[in-house]
């Protein structure tokens, strides 16, 4: 009955003491290092004037003036709306487009897969910054510049690697029998990657899909080159009119930097169990 | 006679068939990839050795073969940010590899005992992680400030009357600016957990049997077993270390001694109001090579390690 509890080596009641205390320091490092610095945020943006009482003091009163200008007068909305469009179009592009073709290096044979599989790996190690100008002329001679279509086109042709490498690795997975069975039924190969292997490979490409579109959302060396109007800002760019916009209105940046980090931590609260199980390749459970 | 000829004839278009839909389906990401890697590459190899600035922008000059190094030159011996930014930037990605992830791999193994509330730390460890590198630096930018911050006042536990804002300060603005990066290990941490939950119950069983339990446990059989991942996350850590750029545009502007390589060949290429591109390329091909050079290295160590344990045995 108890077998599950008595495993060896893994629970508390089998560890020597350093062991334990060992295990314990690190935890509570984890979560100092986690929570220290959105801790002392979130209760600065409570306060009418961090300046007045600094550090980790709590707020005589709290003060939510911040939080309403983030709506009203920041329009905080509008950027949310702005990046969840780019983030989306690209990694639906993208991710639509790798998983076509991680198909066909995983399932058939060709000339040249070697090379293929190579040159797509190889995007892994070429540093986006390095080919900054490059990519800012071709945005501009497009006549992208300043448009969302020119994040969209940066985000979608980036990261081709880590997507190709999470799917491929799901296809390869997935056994043969099921496209035998469906070309016998006489489907042909689009036809079985349609109906057949993409809804199988789903959860692979679910994985790509999310780690694309979070790295998209967050993503600023791009999204403050390529754009300058105001208005099409996505929300990591609109970061970089912050220091000096705010000036001196502690209690707005605070309060606007709150609001800003949430999306992504109310997304990760909601899903954590699916982005814990995608990061670990399905070894942890969430 | 004739029914092999149609069968033949079956086969071929089959063929066709087969070709076609591998070239339809291989199309669109080789596409982008010449479009988006493979010509911007070439391009930053070839005019990092063209005459190219704000005075040429639409056609950049060949310097000829007995001038072939004159950006590189430049770049060496009169720009006077290179060698600093290049010294941060391989700190940065030697801190990847020798920090990042034994903290990564501590943390992770702490994670794997089950001990109460461990799912609570996990979860709560990767939040950092689920925020831009742009918003953590504003947020550390707070932080760091003389008058309102928390770092000043603990400093002051150990120097009265520091006053001085840290990240004006040669040396401790790297240190600064390092530490608010370099802890944040969340998403490396689950990769490497996923590896250690995948190592077998019947190893651990085994190794109690052999009395390595805890610690011991961790240091000679997990460690080993896992070490493809840690090369893989090394090598990343490392790469993302020497790439720095949110950081240092966020917290210092490069002041104090904090340039990064990135930071030089955005500000040589886009930024500084005479632009240099193509001396922002050779920045951009030293870039590249040393990127190279740190998945060489990165492999070489790994493999050194092996061998050793290898004779320990």
């Amino acid at each position: 009955m108890n077998m599950r509890k008595d495993k060896p080596g893994k629970g508390v009641k089998n560890m020597s003491a350093f062991t334990r205390i060992f295990t314990y320091l690190c935890l509570a490092w984890a979560l100092l290092v986690a929570l220290v610095p959105l801790v002392w945020l979130v209760i600065s943006s409570l306060k009418e004037d961090p300046l007045a009482r600094p550090g980790f003091q709590l707020p005589e009163s709290i003060c939510l003036d911040g939080y309403i200008s983030t709506f009203k007068d920041l329009h905080v909305l509008r950027y949310f709306g702005n990046s969840l469009f780019i983030a989306g179009i690209s990694v639906i592009i993208s991710v639509i487009m790798i998983s076509m073709s991680a198909y066909v290096v995983a399932r058939m044979e060709f000339k040249g897969k070697t090379l293929v599989t190579m040159l797509l790996y190889s995007t892994m190690f070429i540093p986006a910054t390095a080919l900054t100008y490059p990519v800012y002329r071709l945005v501009n001679s497009l006549h992208l510049y300043d448009t969302r279509g020119a994040l969209i086109f940066v985000y979608a042709c980036s990261g081709i690697a880590v997507s190709f490498f999470v799917i491929k690795n799901y296809y390869d997975n997935i056994p043969r029998d099921l496209e035998e069975a469906a070309r016998i039924d006489g489907c042909g190969y689009v036809q079985t990657w349609l109906k057949v292997i993409f809804p199988i490979a789903r959860p692979g490409i679910m994985t790509a899909a999310v780690l694309a579109f979070l790295n998209n959302w967050n993503e600023y060396y791009w999204a403050s080159l390529v754009m300058i109007t105001r208005e099409k800002l996505t929300v990591p760019a609109l970061l970089s009119t912050f220091t000096t916009a705010f000036n001196t209105n502690y209690n707005g940046l605070f309060s606007a930097m709150v609001v800003i980090i949430l999306p992504p931590v109310l997304l990760y609260c909601f899903f954590s169990k699916f982005f814990i199980e995608a990061l670990s390749g399905g070894a942890v459970k969430g | 006679m004739a029914g092999l000829q149609t069968n033949k004839k079956k086969k071929n278009k089959l063929g066709m068939r087969r070709t076609g839909f591998i070239m339809a389906f291989l199309a669109p990401t080789l596409l982008v990839f010449c479009v988006f890697y493979l010509y911007p590459i070439v391009t930053v190899f070839a005019t990092s050795f063209c005459k190219w600035d704000y005075t040429n922008i639409t056609s950049p000059e060949f310097f000829g073969f007995g001038n072939l190094w004159d950006n590189y030159n430049y770049i060496f011996n009169k720009y006077p940010f290179f060698w600093e930014a290049l010294r941060n930037s391989t700190t940065w990605a030697i801190l990847g590899a020798v920090v990042q992830i034994p903290i990564a791999t501590l943390i992770a193994l702490a994670l794997s005992r089950k001990v109460k509330g461990v799912k609570w730390v996990r979860n709560i460890y990767i939040v950092p992680n689920m925020i831009s590198t742009a918003a953590m630096g504003i947020i550390f930018l707070q932080l760091y400030n003389p008058s309102y911050g928390i770092i000043n006042p603990v400093i002051r536990l150990f120097k009265k009357g520091f006053s001085d804002n840290i990240l004006l300060l040669h040396g401790p603005a790297f240190v600064a600016m390092t530490c608010a990066y370099i802890f944040f290990t969340g998403t490396t941490t689950l990769m490497i957990l996923g590896n250690i939950m995948a190592v077998p119950e019947e190893v651990r069983e085994a190794a109690m049997l052999d009395g390595a339990s805890g610690l011991k446990q961790d240091w000679y059989i997990v460690i080993p077993m896992i070490k493809g991942t840690l090369k893989t996350v090394s090598t990343l850590a490392a790469t993302s270390g020497f790439l720095i750029y949110n950081e240092v545009y966020f917290l210092t502007k490069g002041a104090a001694g904090t340039y990064s390589i990135s930071y030089v060949i955005r500000e040589l290429a886009i930024s500084s109001p005479r632009t240099q591109f193509g001396r922002a390329n050779a920045v951009a091909v030293i870039q590249i090579l040393a990127g190279m050079v740190i998945i060489v290295v990165v492999n070489l160590l790994y493999s050194m390690n092996l061998g050793k344990k290898r004779i320990d045995r």
